[in-house]
């Protein structure tokens, strides 16, 4: 094909003279290419003698695979449904290779998705579309039309229904309450015969596109139905093959008689039939979806060729049905999955028809088209993840505290937390020999109330709380139905029908809907609030913990495992003592929104005292110094409380409590493994280093530090038993290692209660 | 970018009957979140829920900002995957730009509230 000025003939139909229209320019692989007003990429492209794909028949509706090219950088374009713009940069994908990845600009155009909702949404307004979505309107209903000629691409339906189309704006996602009409016309049936990968191979209203377009087609020989408006050379018998070179020279076809006639022509045009574009309809299985007009029709179903490429997407020929054939696969979906025929570009539209033509003359029955799935088009990353989130990490009320004092933000426990704020090591002794302060806010935080409160906990907690009075705490399990440690924290006794519970900052979310679940599972009568997002807490920990706390007006602070309302630097706060560092220690609930005013009140009071805020890492050290157990982090899937060796919180005596059955049960199989308490000399290998007993494997390190306080590598992990007990000298890192009591430090408690 | 402040309210756990049959005060935006919760803006007492084992604590944990209805509808239409109640006003929550969002929607402004540790985030993804 070449632009008709540079040609000796006119095709009939063509009113545009190209010296009438405004020219303008694009460069297809760095040579300037003029098209003019109205062209799509493709038809510039076939103007300057360009076939984007170097050849095989192109369709001009978007069916085929044939027109691809990297438009503007983004690969895989349809070429004929792209208009021709000023300047765009076009490049043929390499003819053996998949186009490069663009490598040099990862970041890709911003593409956002809207989201619509109607009543009735209708995909292509041919004449039957535009009849669907009148005949909707008039009944009332919303509806929305996406139509491909104006450039809303619809490139799947999903269960919702939704439907998702690509447009020049961005992606949309059109929510349809009733139904989905698909009028998306008829494609044309592609030819199949060796040399059907030469260029000037045309469907038949290609054809008259082309001419109409002004370009010059030569002599045009038809094969089946002609081209309208055209002038061919009706081609008769049965296509035999197509000859030439790289562009199409000849013809040959077979007569009833068998013998073989040669059409010399510079185009074919290739009426065969029609195939509905009825994939959506086919995607949207089980859905309120309806095809209308030759989206509805009935495929035709061309002759069985002998030869030829079916499948130009995944590079299937006729030998290759053949030979799937006869190694037994003999439906049409399987012929797909081992061929990969119509799982490419154009997602069956050329070779569907031909598969079942050729099983069908096989032997088998004409098969039902195969599934079709989503997406009908290659789509962008970013058109992919448009409307898609990150999810976001959430972030304490010091949030921007912490990182003006230069924090080292982490996420732990699924939230933002500093991490450290540079001197690790100064914020440990800041909290073993002076004071100092942390953002606990991460913490699960709940209250429950009303009559059942203490029914709800007693049934839930393997703790007796009936015996926990108003004003005291006491550190809990929460364990599964099979006796498996879900979470840890504390009970909060308020009154008589009030407590607050807490939870680890990773498992607060599940701990929530677990305890709601079982309320409302035994119709128990409480009234729950998770204040994990609206509650701030900073602990206050280290000797000079109580002379802080004075300074900032408590100064007759509960004791150990008790909690109050009290004033602190003139911020209500719940004040509960407790301690996971080892030292004296309180955590001050209070609202959010004076969490900014309290943290900087207790460094200002508490500055001569060496006050340093404290980070996760200097954290982890102090707990593990003290044998604490991070759920998740030192506990399995399928650890027991004895497993953990912490049957000491698990009170077999009460009549019930969740898991209590299966810990009894468990309780009578032998121990296989704990988790212990180890120590070594030299520096602390790292958390998940393999323990061996000689050359034995007996388990892994889950907890490791360097213990400042006691100058040596203080660990947590779980051992086998070997020979029926726990081993007691064992390998870790080739060194040798202790199996010693916990905790490592204050073993007595004496320092948190003081 | 909106700038989202901390919302001062109440938070009120109660029965389902309770929550129904109260008489919020005038002049409040009362955002029944869930059956048995609400959040009244701006606080109020314990006195108006009738039901000794209520929760009612005084709250700060959303995040919130006005923004004009059109502004808020072109944001939404990118960023929310479900459909927006018609009538105004009206109450609605779910994930708003992979948030968890709750919105007020009145005829000429839409009320955005979201937990307070995600404020930074909704700022970021509506700007």
């Amino acid at each position: 094909m070449v632009d008709r000025e540079g040609g000796a003939g006119r095709a009939e139909g063509c009113s545009k003279l190209m010296t009438d229209m405004k020219r303008s320019r694009l460069m297809v692989d760095g040579r300037p290419v003029e098209f003019s007003a109205g062209d799509s990429t493709l038809v510039a492209m076939l103007r300057a003698g360009i076939h984007p794909t170097g050849g095989g028949c192109l369709c001009l509706e978007g069916d085929c695979p044939h027109c691809l090219a990297t438009v503007d950088g983004v690969s895989y374009v349809r070429t004929c449904q792209v208009a021709a713009r000023p300047g765009m940069v076009i490049k043929r994908h390499p003819s053996d290779a998949p186009p490069p990845l663009p490598l040099d600009d990862c970041s890709g155009p911003d593409t956002i998705a809207r989201h619509i909702y109607c009543d009735v949404v209708v995909i292509g307004l041919g004449e039957s579309g535009r009849v669907a979505a009148a005949e909707a309107q008039r009944n009332g209903k919303h509806v929305i039309t996406l139509d491909a000629g104006a450039g809303q691409e619809v490139i799947g339906v999903y269960p919702g229904p939704l439907v998702v189309a690509r447009t020049r704006e961005g992606m949309v996602h059109v929510y349809p309450r009733e139904e989905i009409v698909v009028a998306t016309g008829a494609s044309e049936i592609h030819p199949v015969a060796p040399g059907n990968q030469l260029a000037g191979i045309v469907t038949a209203r290609a054809a008259t596109r082309l001419a109409v377009a002004g370009l010059y087609l030569g002599r045009v020989v038809a094969i089946g139905t002609p081209a309208e408006g055209i002038t061919v050379e009706q081609a008769a018998g049965e296509l035999v093959r197509f000859d030439g070179v790289e562009r199409v020279e000849a013809v040959v076809m077979c007569n009833e008689n068998g013998s073989e006639r040669k059409i010399e022509c510079d185009t074919v045009s290739i009426g065969l039939g029609l195939c509905p574009r009825d994939a959506l309809l086919r995607m949207g299985n089980g859905l309120a979806v309806r095809a209308v007009g030759d989206a509805a029709r009935t495929s035709d179903i061309p002759s069985c060729p002998k030869a030829g490429t079916v499948c130009h997407c995944a590079g299937v020929t006729m030998d290759d049905l053949e030979s799937v054939r006869e190694r037994g696969f003999h439906e049409l979906e399987l012929v797909k999955r081992a061929t990969l025929a119509g799982t490419g570009t154009c997602q069956g539209s050329v070779c569907l028809p031909y598969i079942r033509s050729f099983l069908a003359d096989r032997g088998e029955s004409l098969q039902p088209p195969f599934t079709a799935r989503p997406v009908t088009r290659q789509l962008t990353v970013g058109e992919v993840a448009a409307s898609s989130y990150h999810q976001a990490t959430p972030r304490t009320a010091l949030d921007g505290e912490h990182r003006r004092l230069g924090a080292q933000m982490e996420r732990a426990g699924g939230w933002w937390r500093p991490w450290s704020y540079g001197d690790t090591v100064g914020e440990y002794w800041a909290v073993r020999k002076g004071v100092s302060i942390g953002d606990v806010s991460t913490l699960g935080k709940m209250l429950v109330s009303g009559p059942d409160a203490l029914e709800l906990l007693e049934r839930l907690y393997p703790t007796k709380v009936a015996t926990l009075k108003p004003g005291r705490s006491r550190y809990v399990l929460l364990l599964d139905e099979r006796g498996y440690v879900l979470d840890d924290g504390l009970i909060c006794r308020d009154d008589k029908t009030r407590f607050t519970l807490t939870f680890t900052s990773g498992g607060s979310s599940f701990a929530e809907l677990w305890v709601r679940d079982w309320a409302e599972s035994w119709r128990l009568d409480v009234r729950l609030l998770n204040q994990t997002m609206s509650r701030g807490a900073i602990n206050v920990t280290g000797p000079f913990a109580h002379e802080l706390l004075a300074r900032a007006g408590v100064g007759d602070p509960p004791q150990y495992l008790h909690h109050r309302t009290a004033t602190v630097a003139g911020i209500l706060c719940r004040v509960f003592r407790l301690s996971f560092t080892g030292e004296v220690s309180y955590e001050l609930h209070h609202s959010v929104a004076d969490s900014m005013t309290l943290w900087r009140r207790l460094l200002r009071l508490g500055a001569d005292l060496g006050i340093k805020p404290h980070g996760v890492e200097a954290l982890l050290m102090l707990r593990l110094e003290k044998g604490h157990i991070v759920v998740g982090q030192d506990t399995d899937f399928d650890s027991t409380p004895r497993r953990i060796n912490h049957e000491w919180a698990v009170k077999l005596d009460k009549p019930d409590f969740v898991g209590r059955q299966a810990i009894l049960r468990t309780n009578k199989v032998p121990l296989d493994r704990q988790l212990a308490g180890l120590e070594m000399e030299g520096p602390a290998p790292a958390e998940g280093a393999l323990i061996w007993k000689g050359s034995d494997y007996v388990g892994f390190v889950t907890s490791s530090v360097f213990s400042p306080v006691m100058g040596k590598a203080v660990m947590l992990g779980w051992l086998k038993l070997f020979e029926g007990e726990l081993p007691a000298e064992v390998t870790i890192v080739g060194r040798p290692a202790r199996r010693v009591p916990t905790p490592f430090y204050d073993s007595e408690g004496s320092r948190a209660r003081s | 970018m909106p700038d989202l402040k901390l919302l001062h309210g109440t938070r009120i756990v109660g029965t389902r009957a309770v929550l129904d049959a109260a008489v919020w005060p005038q002049n409040t935006l009362a955002l029944r979140i869930a059956p048995d919760e609400v959040f009244v803006m701006p606080a109020i007492s314990a006195d108006f829920v009738n039901d000794q084992h209520a929760i009612v604590a005084p709250d700060a944990g959303f995040a919130g900002a006005w923004i004009v209805s059109d502004e808020a509808l072109e944001f939404l239409q990118r960023s929310c995957e479900w459909e927006l109640p018609r009538e105004r006003p009206a109450f609605a929550q779910g994930a708003v730009a992979g948030l968890p969002v709750k919105l007020w929607l009145e005829a000429d402004r839409v009320l955005f509230l979201v937990p307070a540790p995600y404020a930074t985030d909704l700022e970021e993804r509506m700007a």
